[in-house]
């Protein structure tokens, strides 16, 4: 056998997931099935995100701010009672300006999907981890078609709690969308196989998507020096993979608006067949 | 059986009603007295680390500034510590909230995310100004944040020259802090006995109600006395870390011969003389 099923997985993760998708690397992104059949023009078709509920996982969302313009229809957040973390009805806030800065993206990209916001950052610091479980969980029973995970946990107690989760949104139809870590740890549920992994490219460019065939981080998007909506009904520029992921996630919705039947693995093999060559030709 | 335990005689006063709790309580105690006195004799490791990682941050980023704030769990804020470059300095002694601002979105998510023209919303760079008399133009934050959790965060502030930070800054600001995290853990003893044997407790599986009280009981009174002779004697030998080696052996000696002296006076000069002896001068 060789090396590579010898060695522990781990060693072909390395933290710079956006190095894949620089210029320089953009060689190595040739697949070896090239999908020729399907284009953009049948991916998408006049797709604009009707008919798809969109779960964003995050700061909260600034329902006022101009950048979502009456997308949102329902708020939600955690919070702490007792020993349990519950979600709760919340107003449409955020005292961040992350999570409006993901909904202004997606809401650009697929401007008749529907999105919900859930807040999961609250005032106690307490439980970081099982209130974003708790979260998510909340957002795949609520039926979401797509969640943006801008970001993720790192507690390897929860470890099982979110590939439990990555697994029920799979069954159920449930498409996650993560943003990967830079930072050179374990990262849930952004590496689980079951989920697409984000990590920006360094092309200004929102229509330029690429796929990357080694895992765990599959998808390279716009995430460099992006133009968003922040706190308090304001706009800022922000570079990070938790602003490539949006991107995806707006993508997809539009996909799962013009073919409603597509599964989570669909959307993603659709993601991938009509990303941008590596390389121009 | 009964005393010859090796415990103090206030243990053994402590132990007459008996039971596993007491004999807890006198080992929380005991533990508490080793941390009290390893906190005095190692002096205040952290802030060299910190300096050091913060100046070799704005030299590696060629920025105007960097900073590191702490999450204090005490206060449940995140507290800026260190700060380098003179635009920087405003920011030191500054406490937030840990889900506040970028800052403390970066702390709960463990997202790194990059920011530029800053300045130009003026509702950001107001508040931001407000705190710290300083509004940068871009900015880098990281968490920094090993396997074993984010402790704080690390911000770059203001790269010199055209232009913002890129992808490659932030992903190398993500793998550089990596590396300060697990100096500044391994910098760091834990400073408060509280917060040690809260943990301690926590892990084996106490509620946060028994934890409290056990940890209040211990560290009751510790510190209270501030002439207790042998808390004087940890400072004095934490104060002799600063002696040149000629000075370090005449103490060594000095005190070599006090302890022997102790050591008669203790047992009333019985028994132990024929085999100590020897290794004496």
């Amino acid at each position: 056998m060789s090396d590579s099923s010898t060695a522990p997985a781990t060693t072909a993760v390395l933290p710079a997931w956006a190095e894949a998708f620089a210029a320089a690397n953009r060689a190595d992104l040739a697949r070896v099935a090239p999908f020729t059949a399907v284009d953009r023009a049948w991916a998408f078709g006049a797709g604009d995100g009707a008919g798809v509920t969109v779960a964003v996982i995050d700061s909260g969302i600034d329902a006022a701010h101009p950048a979502v313009d009456g997308s949102i229809v329902e708020s939600v957040r955690t919070e702490l009672d007792g020993e349990e973390t519950i979600v709760v009805a919340d107003d449409p806030i955020d005292p961040v300006g992350h999570g409006t800065a993901c909904a202004g993206i997606i809401h650009g990209l697929a401007p008749a999907a529907s999105l919900i916001s859930v807040r999961v950052l609250g005032p106690d610091n307490r439980g970081k981890g099982l209130a974003f479980a708790a979260g998510l969980r909340w957002a795949i029973e609520r039926g979401a078609s797509i969640v943006n995970l801008s970001l993720s946990s790192r507690s390897e107690a929860l470890y099982a709690t979110f590939h439990d989760l990555a697994d029920r949104a799979y069954f159920a139809n449930c498409l996650l969308v993560c943003a990967a870590n830079n930072v050179a740890i374990a990262s849930y549920p952004s590496l689980f196989a079951a989920v697409v992994s984000v990590a920006a490219h360094d092309v200004r460019d929102p229509a330029t998507w690429f796929y990357n065939p080694r895992p765990p981080v599959e998808f390279g998007a716009y995430g460099l020096d992006v133009d968003v909506a922040w706190r308090d009904g304001g706009r800022i520029v922000a570079t990070g993979n938790s602003f490539a992921a949006p991107h995806i996630t707006g993508l997809a919705a539009r996909i799962r608006a013009a073919h409603p039947t597509a599964t989570p693995f669909e959307v993603k093999t659709i993601l991938a067949a009509t990303a941008n060559a590596p390389v121009e030709a | 059986m009964s005393e010859a335990s090796g415990r103090s005689p206030g243990d053994a006063r402590r132990d007459a009603p008996a039971g596993s709790e007491v004999e807890l309580a006198a080992a929380l105690r005991s533990l508490a007295v080793r941390i009290e006195a390893a906190r005095r004799l190692t002096p205040p490791a952290g802030a060299a680390i910190l300096r050091s990682i913060v100046e070799t941050t704005a030299t590696l980023f060629g920025a105007e500034a960097a900073s590191i704030a702490l999450y204090d769990p005490a206060t449940d804020r995140l507290v800026f510590e260190v700060a380098a470059g003179e635009q920087g300095q405003g920011v030191v002694g500054v406490s937030i909230g840990p889900t506040d601002g970028v800052a403390g979105y970066v702390y709960s998510t463990g997202q790194a995310i990059a920011l530029s023209d800053v300045a130009a919303d003026a509702r950001f760079g107001r508040s931001t100004a407000e705190r710290t008399g300083y509004v940068p133009r871009s900015l880098i934050a990281v968490p920094l944040a090993d396997d074993d959790g984010v402790i704080g965060v690390l911000e770059v502030l203001d790269k010199r020259g055209d232009g913002g930070f890129d992808l490659r800054d932030l992903e190398l600001a993500g793998a550089f802090a990596r590396q300060a995290t697990v100096a500044i853990r391994s910098g760091r003893i834990e400073r408060d006995a509280a917060s040690l044997l809260r943990a301690v407790i926590g892990a084996a599986g106490s509620s946060n109600g028994e934890t409290d009280a056990l940890v209040e009981a211990a560290i009751d009174g510790l510190d209270a006395d501030p002439d207790d002779p042998v808390w004087a004697l940890a400072d004095q030998i934490a104060r002799l870390r600063a002696a040149d080696p000629a000075q370090l052996d005449l103490v060594r000696e000095l005190l070599a011969v006090l302890v022997r002296r102790a050591d008669r006076g203790g047992r009333g000069g019985r028994g132990r003389g024929a085999r100590g002896q020897p290794a004496g001068r």
